[in-house]
């Protein structure tokens, strides 16, 4: 890094600290912090500690993580770029294998999360859809967004999917007793499970505007952007969000049906078991 | 001639054993039964025979061809299994006769599915009624002719009518008789001392993951008290 870029975001970040306005708008926003705790006094739900802390570790959090987005906002180079997105995916699997405990799961996520979200976000880099030259400010935001939104939509099509195939194991294995095999055996399960998890967002999608504003074109708006460009983006933002989901929700499915199916067309009963065993712990 | 043979047959699912070195010979012709008590592996035995599930260990033959060296969906297609759930797919009759057919790319026309379902003793109108709306008995039969569809050369019977009454079972029972006699090889398992001695030639008694006896039916009942056998089933804590 530059000596002159070092002082450029050294100089962004005291612009931002200095500046009088900010700590009247936190000060203010404490009103609401005082509305939660008169109302947990008053109804005596007890969470006043609770929620003061959250605040203040909350704050500072996101105070620090602003700070490293002016440095991360600030960054060119596309092998940098490309490296805080696969951190990001890695982060993403990590946190669903936490939560769930399918066989296999972090290798499943991190390689569908990765190939979607990577991909989608390449022809948004290199067919000019941001502006050139690509920098952090739009490539990160963009990205955690596609990144965020693939993983949940994935896990939603993988829990479907499992859940169905369980609920659906004599049907299934109905169509392998006739010499079906296991890919054509699913095929309407993984139909319901890829509507499962994409609907929600296409709803969103149609309701674009009418209903909702979402988080990414408020912020533009809130942070000065014409509200028209910032519509344009968040349309885009959608079918990044959808594209990557789907690409990623198909690998995803494909990669489990591999574990969950021999390559003899059999159900794998030990995995199935494990699969039954995992959610009678999570009820 | 034997047409399944079974040969040092392990198989275990989670650690727990459920046959233990199955040998067994099949014969060609009749129809086998295979009983026990419940949780005594005859399901799991059928299971094997269609593939749908890979013993731990030993080596199972169709026609004298180790299964190893048949592809297992042709294999399927040949040793049909009928459930005791029907398991039918979502539509019609005729969406579920057509479906083993259409997997194999094979024109099946409507005297042809009328033909499939009168064998299963039901009559043409059922091609469009929705199987939603059959009766247990009914929706048995539709799942024996969704197998029978396939034109297979076994077909196995998982306790095929322990969920229907009277009437559906002696249906059921007097086409096995039928089909079986028109050369289609069947082995049923069954609960039920009454249908063996009513429908199969021959018998295999099958307890705790082990073969205890393969013999003829008519032999076995001469030389077995019936009560004595109930009692042994009783033993073993099943519901006879």
């Amino acid at each position: 890094m530059s000596k002159e870029k070092l002082e450029s975001i050294v100089n962004a970040l005291i612009e931002a600290i200095v500046e009088p306005e900010i700590y009247i708008r936190i000060l203010l926003s404490l009103v609401l912090l005082g509305i939660i705790i008169a109302l947990s006094f008053w109804k005596k739900v007890n969470i006043e500690r609770s929620m003061t802390v959250s605040f203040i570790r909350g704050f500072i959090q996101i105070i620090l993580m602003g700070s490293v987005l002016i440095i991360v906002f600030s960054v060119k180079s596309l092998l940098i770029l490309y490296l805080i997105l696969i951190f990001m995916c890695f982060f993403a699997s990590v946190t669903v294998a936490g939560r769930y405990k399918y066989p296999g799961i972090f290798k499943i996520e991190l390689i569908s999360i990765l190939t979607g979200s990577l991909s989608v976000i390449s022809i948004v880099i290199f067919s000019g859809i941001i502006p050139k030259p690509v920098s952090g400010e739009y490539v990160i935001p963009l990205g955690s967004m596609v990144i965020a939104n693939t993983m949940i939509i994935t896990m939603i099509v993988i829990e479907r999917m499992y859940s169905s195939i369980k609920k659906s194991k004599g049907k299934i294995e109905a169509a392998l007793s006739l010499g079906d095999t296991s890919g054509n055996a699913l095929k309407s399960i993984l139909k319901e499970s890829y509507k499962a998890g994409l609907m929600p967002s296409i709803n969103r999608l149609a309701v674009l505007g009418i209903v909702t504003i979402p988080g990414l074109m408020s912020g533009m708006i809130i942070g000065g952007v014409n509200p028209v460009i910032a519509a344009v983006y968040q349309v885009i933002i959608f079918l990044m969000i959808l594209s990557s989901a789907f690409i990623a929700s198909i690998i995803a499915t494909k990669l489990c049906i591999k574990r969950i199916f021999t390559n003899l067309d059999q159900l794998n009963m030990n995995l199935l078991f494990i699969l039954e065993k995992e959610e009678n712990n999570n009820r | 001639m034997d047409i399944i043979k079974f040969k040092n047959i392990h198989y275990s699912i989670n650690s727990k054993l459920i046959l233990k070195n199955i040998n067994l010979n099949i014969s060609h012709s009749g129809v086998t039964g295979i009983i026990g008590p419940s949780g005594s592996g005859k399901s799991t035995l059928l299971r094997i025979m269609n593939r749908l599930i890979s013993p731990d260990s030993g080596s199972v033959y169709f026609n004298n061809k180790d299964f190893k060296e048949i592809n297992p969906n042709l294999l399927r297609k040949q040793i049909g299994l009928v459930t005791q759930s029907p398991n039918l797919f979502e539509g019609t009759v005729k969406y579920n006769i057509k479906y083993g057919p259409e997997i194999w790319n094979e024109e099946i026309n409507v005297s042809e599915e009328a033909e499939i379902l009168e064998k299963a003793g039901l009559d043409e109108e059922f091609l469009k009624r929705d199987v939603s709306t059959l009766s247990a008995g009914e929706q048995q039969r539709v799942n024996l002719a969704r197998t029978l569809a396939n034109k297979p050369k076994v077909i196995l019977l998982d306790e095929p009518t322990s969920n229907l009454d009277i009437v559906s079972e002696e249906i059921i029972e007097s086409t096995i008789d039928r089909l079986n006699k028109e050369g289609i090889k069947f082995i049923i398992v069954t609960h039920s001392l009454e249908q063996t001695k009513r429908i199969t030639d021959n018998l295999v008694f099958i307890k705790e993951g082990e073969i205890l006896e393969h013999t003829e039916t008519k032999k076995y009942f001469k030389q077995n008290n019936p009560q004595s056998i109930k009692n042994y089933f009783k033993k073993t804590g099943d519901g006879l």
